[in-house]
């Protein structure tokens, strides 16, 4: 037999600290793109062109170009001006790119909200503020999970790019250990199983996070 | 309340030409015409959801200056029920009747709540005060919407055809609620298509047809000897 299997029960709990960065990485690029893309939203749909504009070229570059490409303009690019560790590197660059994809899931949750319902808060007086926090938002927010969990799932996976920066992440440990074994398969192997479990919880997370928010749907 | 010179077009389409109508405290008007004429956008000019290109509103001898925060506040003073009931599909009946005191008039929520429940059972919900809008009847979110607005303490109450998005049988609990306001001297300006509601409850009836106002005078006289004859060929279609 080529494959020693026995190998991925017996190395699988010390990849724990890899999986833990691995988790680190993207659950920091999710927060920060989500904070940018909360207000990158707001500047797509506002009217006034210094809001628009560098917005719309925001997310036209960070979509038009390779994931890899932004790490590395990042890591290596960046070089002359700051020096960054590959940790603080990988959380910038996944942060601005999730920030893109997670602005116009925004920006798509609150345009379908009905027109009647910024009206209706602004025929009671509410300001423009008050309406989009009270009235549009917590509906947005509630159309945006879905989505929002699809991007997370894909935040989760796309943070194995940080191998090639030298993150001790989970690609990153069984590339080391594969080649330093000759059993490459098993560790890979082993990796797998780690971005299954976290990407299986975090889609279930997601799915109760969705039903929870349900409530006022449902019928009697 | 005073509309005067109101004109509003939407690039080539003018849906108000020079509308000008005054509204006396207590006074029902109801607008009718057919669809297009610019009815409800007459409305909506009215409370700046739409922003007409020229004319002025006052409201309780007040000019409406077009600055957000007077707009705002006028807003308080003036209550909107629409076609499609726009209520908060994420919060409950009594939070949605709640939303607007606490939010701008800044009351205690003791004390909208209570406010709340009074205008509840005034449109015959109270039952229903922690159920969502989702499991209401549509006539039976007409009558949210109707004390969302009241809950505003508004001075004036206006209708964008309430009943037209109901099923018949609907209608005539919402217009009974209407009635009761009426009955209770609220100033109310009504869009609506209906015409027995018109002829009863209405002090003034306006016609409008192509964004004009053709024709307005007592429910009597407009509906048993319209003058105008734009007015008298809608009149006959509808009968």
């Amino acid at each position: 037999m080529v494959y020693d299997f026995s190998v991925v029960v017996e190395k699988f709990p010390i990849f724990v600290p890899a999986a833990i960065e691995t988790l680190k990485i993207t659950a920091a690029s999710i927060l920060f793109g989500t904070v940018i893309g909360l207000l990158t939203s707001f500047c797509r749909l506002s009217k006034l062109k210094v809001f628009y504009l560098p917005s719309t070229l925001y997310i036209t570059v960070i979509r038009g170009t390779p994931i890899l490409l932004q790490l590395f303009i990042v890591y290596y690019g960046m070089v002359g001006l700051v020096r960054l560790d590959p940790y603080p590197s990988a959380v910038i660059a996944f942060g601005l790119h999730n920030g893109a994809y997670i602005s116009e899931i925004f920006r798509g949750a609150i345009k379908s909200i009905d027109i009647g319902q910024m009206e209706a808060a602004r025929s009671l007086g509410m300001t423009g503020f008050q309406a989009m926090r009270r009235i549009i938002l917590p509906q947005a927010v509630k159309r945006a999970v879905p989505p929002l969990g699809n991007q997370f799932i894909i935040a989760t996976k796309d943070s194995s790019l940080a191998s090639t920066i030298a993150v001790r992440e989970l690609l990153l440990k069984s590339q080391q250990l594969g080649s330093s074994t000759f059993r490459p398969m098993e560790y890979l192997i082993i990796a797998g199983i780690y971005y299954l479990i976290i990407t299986t919880a975090l889609g279930y997370l997601v799915h109760r996070l969705e039903r929870r928010m349900a409530v006022s749907d449902r019928l009697g | 309340m005073e509309v005067a010179g109101l004109y509003k077009s939407f690039g080539e389409l003018e849906v108000l030409k020079d509308i000008s109508l005054t509204v006396a405290e207590g006074e029902v008007v109801v607008v009718i015409g057919p669809s297009g004429s610019g009815k409800s956008t007459l409305l909506r000019c009215i409370n700046f959801l739409e922003k007409s290109n020229a004319g002025d509103v006052t409201i309780d001898g007040r000019l409406i200056e077009r600055k957000e925060k007077t707009i705002n506040r006028m807003r308080q003073e003036v209550g909107m029920v629409f076609q499609h009931f726009n209520l908060f599909p994420h919060m409950t009946v009594l939070g949605n009747v709640i939303e607007g005191p606490i939010q701008v008039r800044k009351m205690k929520k003791q004390e909208a709540v209570l406010l709340s429940e009074e205008l509840l059972e005034k449109v015959g919900l109270l039952d229903k005060k922690d159920e969502y809008p989702a499991m209401l009847s549509g006539g039976q979110k007409q009558r949210v919407a109707i004390a969302r607005a009241l809950a505003m303490k508004p001075k004036v109450m206006l209708f964008d055809e309430p009943t037209s998005a109901l099923d018949p049988e609907l209608v005539g609990e919402v217009l009974g609620v209407m009635k009761e306001l009426a009955r209770e001297g609220m100033t109310m300006v009504v869009v609506t298509h209906e015409m027995g509601f018109a002829r009863e409850v209405a002090d003034r009836v306006i016609f409008m047809d192509d964004a004009k106002i053709v024709e307005e005078g007592p429910p009597e006289e407009v509906f048993n000897s319209p003058q105008n004859e734009r007015t008298q060929a809608f009149l006959s279609q509808i009968y």
